[in-house]
């Protein structure tokens, strides 16, 4: 039987792909995305890791994919950054094609429909999240077999199972800026806090109607404070 | 460009020997999704005299994890049929969407013409026997429930991932297959029992059944979902599980000799 | 037509040396003489309308659509060379289809009547090909809310409040005028359309015609539920259906009578005319 490892023997060059495949940088990771009163908020903390080894401390795992759509990466760091690339091509070429940008639903069913019919391929869990003229914020939440759910909030990565309980507790709806990225700060706080494959700053990303994205920076050397440090995007 | 392997500046061949690509033309199997990801637990049915029940819960575990409480499982397809999955979930959408299209397809003709339960439920079976042919099978368990607009005559059926079929007065997936069957053939042991049970009475037995899952079954949830498809065709509705029996834990004391 | 038989007419791909291509020329006098079928868009849906001339008393009535469903929200009307209009409407329901499964979304009536203009531009291009003898209405709605359009044999095709083709379209065109259709209701609507379809028909009087009506409503309370998606279906909330028949009936009726009651007093007036001409 052929050994599909690519295993040689003696003097041949040994390609391993299971190795490989145990050696990708991967996006153990705390991150989510909330709705509130103006829009969304995303956030992330910046940790990758080869296995135990910390490959990148300053990752930014919150990607533009059109001018009001962005998505939180976990699992294959390499998986996912080309799942949002495919994806942003598909909506560039949608607002050229038809004169509007496309939805947040739109784009979340793009991304769905990569994940689902490549699942055997890919290890990527992602969110969507964004606003539309039509229904304003939306977060989505695409885990690994490729499904696609619609929610207020959502959390995921390896992260996210510490605060599940912080997140159900604290968790209102319509909530005003301030209160919003409180939510996500404290909630991705206690993430870094206890996993050992998020760690790092957090980042948070505000998308508002009609308005343009807004970067967010805390740093753990400074606990996290307030306020935060705004940048031009 | 030559973008294979062996002409990316490899150590030379005289030394280490020539490259051996036998691994990139792999004679195996192409394998496919062999777990579920994302889950639905059991799914409940009972035909009764003039139609029938079907019910599932609103959960979608990740492993152990309740990963969602507000997954619809139930769907209506068209005026008197409805469908409930349990299984993968990604899979149980993809599913949803050519029951969309099928029904969009029908709708073609304008002949006034509906699809009813048998002929969803054959097309179902059909796509799910095609795909386990191609081992990839869609991770899903399926009842089918409807009822005839004309003669009130319910219909329920079931089909899983290997394209098995089979029809009962009573159905279950999952793990009410284990837990809930027993109950409801109690009550339903044949046809005949059906037709002399009520709407309502088989509306008590779904809600006995659903409480006995919320005690035993580790992936169910206390929120769930329900449809009645009778000749007027579907009404629907979300139950919550309600007089649960807990009191009697305070008469537990260790696991033995002690009582205190 | 002074170019005709002078070789340039043959085909597709050769323009005339006053640029001109005359197989889409042809292809819009194919339309010319088709029934008249007009489309309104009203302030709370749309409005789909067929002259349907009864060419054999042997047909079943109501048969032979000329009005299709395209998805659950979306109707298009054609006028001209029947196979060429099945032809298109299949193609617009692949559309569709293809829309629902990349996007999960029911398709933008804008971006259908985008993709069908390309299509029908599509075969005015290649001698392999003839253009489409048909003109499109193509009737729906989506976020935007109602949206009208009509694509000619050209390629061409415009937004429109209301738009009409066919035999009687200038008859139409001159009464669609006089609606104002951005506070139109589809109940009012549906009256205006039969009255349209019975004025139209006019120049033709011997022929018995009926008509075909459907429009794109949001209304639950006459929405076709074999035709609506429920909840976890691709469905934005609007339907294609025919126009219930009562109400058809009840429109058509009123039309016929105004129609005649107009032709009375005409045929007074006339009567005095020839009067005149006896003395």
């Amino acid at each position: 039987m052929v050994n599909r490892t690519g295993n040689l023997t003696e003097d041949g060059i040994h390609v391993d792909m299971e190795h490989l495949k145990k050696g990708e940088v991967n996006l153990g990771t705390s991150i989510m995305a909330i709705q509130f009163a103006d829009g969304v908020i995303l956030g992330a903390d910046s940790r990758t890791t080869t296995g135990a080894y910390i490959a990148n401390r300053v990752t930014d795992k919150l990607t533009q994919i059109t001018d009001s759509i962005w998505c939180c990466r976990s699992g294959s760091a390499a998986d996912t950054q080309a799942v949002a690339d495919i994806v942003r091509y598909h909506l560039n070429l949608f607002e050229i094609q038809n004169g509007h940008p496309p939805s947040v639903a739109t784009a979340a069913s793009i991304f769905q429909e990569i994940c689902y019919t490549n699942k055997d391929a890919l290890t990527a869990g992602i969110i969507v999240a964004g606003v539309d003229r039509h229904k304003g914020g939306q977060v989505y939440n695409i885990p690994l077999g490729g499904s696609l759910h619609q929610s207020k909030y959502t959390i995921s990565g390896s992260g996210s199972s510490y605060i599940y309980g912080f997140c159900d507790s604290y968790w209102k709806d319509d909530m005003n800026l301030e209160e919003g990225m409180k939510f996500v700060k404290e909630a991705l706080k206690e993430a870094i806090k206890w996993d050992g494959s998020s760690g790092g700053v957090i980042r948070m990303v505000v998308l508002k109607k009609g308005k343009k994205p807004e970067r967010h920076l805390f740093l753990p050397d400074e606990d996290y404070v307030d306020p935060p440090k705004k940048q031009a995007e | 460009m030559n973008q294979f392997p062996h002409g990316w500046g490899r150590p030379r061949d005289d030394v280490y020997g020539a490259y051996d690509s036998s691994y990139l033309n792999s004679t195996e199997p192409v394998s496919h999704t062999q777990r579920p990801i994302v889950t639905g637990t059991s799914v409940l049915g009972v035909k009764f005299n003039g139609g029938v029940i079907i019910a599932a819960d609103n959960i979608a575990s990740y492993g152990s994890l309740a990963r969602y409480d507000n997954v619809e499982r139930l769907l209506q397809v068209g005026t008197h049929t409805v469908v409930g999955a349990g299984g993968d979930i990604s899979d149980m959408q993809y599913l949803h969407l050519l029951l969309d299209n099928l029904l969009i397809k029908e709708q073609y003709p304008a002949d006034d013409h509906a699809l009813l339960a048998p002929q969803v439920h054959t097309y179902i079976s059909r796509v799910l026997y095609q795909r386990r042919n191609k081992f990839d099978p869609l991770w899903n368990s399926i009842l089918t429930a409807g009822a005839d607009p004309k003669t009130s005559e319910p219909f329920l059926s079931y089909v899983d991932l290997r394209g098995t079929t089979y029809t009962a007065p009573a159905l279950a997936t999952g793990y009410g297959a284990h837990l809930a069957v027993p109950i409801l053939r109690r009550h339903v042991p044949d046809e005949e029992a059906c037709a002399s049970l009520s709407q309502e009475d088989a509306e008590k037995l779904v809600e006995e059944c659903m409480k006995v899952l919320w005690y035993r079954d580790a992936r169910s949830g206390v929120k769930y979902s329900w449809a009645v498809v009778t000749k007027d065709g579907v009404t629907t509705g979300n139950n919550k599980i309600e007089n649960q029996s807990w009191k009697f834990a305070e008469m537990i004391k260790g696991y033995g000799a002690q009582n205190v | 037509m002074t170019s005709i038989g002078t070789g340039y007419d043959l085909s597709n791909s050769v323009f005339s040396p006053d640029g001109r291509n005359f197989q889409v020329e042809y292809a819009q006098k194919a339309v010319e003489n088709g029934p008249t079928t007009i489309g309104l868009r009203c302030k709370d849906g749309v409005i789909l309308a067929c002259e349907k001339l009864i060419t054999s008393k042997l047909l079943v009535p109501g048969s032979n659509k000329r009005i299709s469903t395209v998805d659950r929200h979306i109707g298009i009307a054609t006028s001209g060379l029947i196979p060429d209009g099945k032809h298109f409407i299949n193609r617009a329901r692949d559309e569709a289809i293809s829309w629902r499964r990349n996007f999960k979304d029911s398709v933008p009536i804008a971006s259908l009547a985008d993709r069908m203009g390309s299509y029908a531009q599509a075969y005015t291009l290649y001698s392999s090909v003839r253009p489409f003898g048909v003109t499109a209405i193509v009737a729906g709605a989506d976020n935007d809310g109602p949206g009208l359009y009509m694509i000619e044999p050209s390629g061409l095709y415009w937004g429109y409040f209301g738009a009409a083709t066919g035999k009687g379209r200038q008859a139409a065109k001159s009464e669609i005028e006089k609606l104002n259709l951005s506070e139109l209701t589809l109940l009012q609507g549906i009256k205006e359309a039969a009255r349209i379809i019975y004025v139209a028909h006019d120049d033709n009087k011997d022929k018995e015609f009926e008509i075909e009506m459907t429009w794109v409503t949001k209304d639950a309370k006459t929405a076709n539920a074999a035709v609506t998606g429920s909840r976890g279906m691709i469905w934005n909330g609007w339907v294609h259906e025919e126009v219930p028949k009562e109400l058809l009936e009840e429109a058509a009726r009123e039309a016929k009578k105004a129609v005649e009651e107009e032709d009375e007093e005409d045929d007074d007036a006339k009567g005095e005319e020839k009067m005149d001409e006896d003395l």
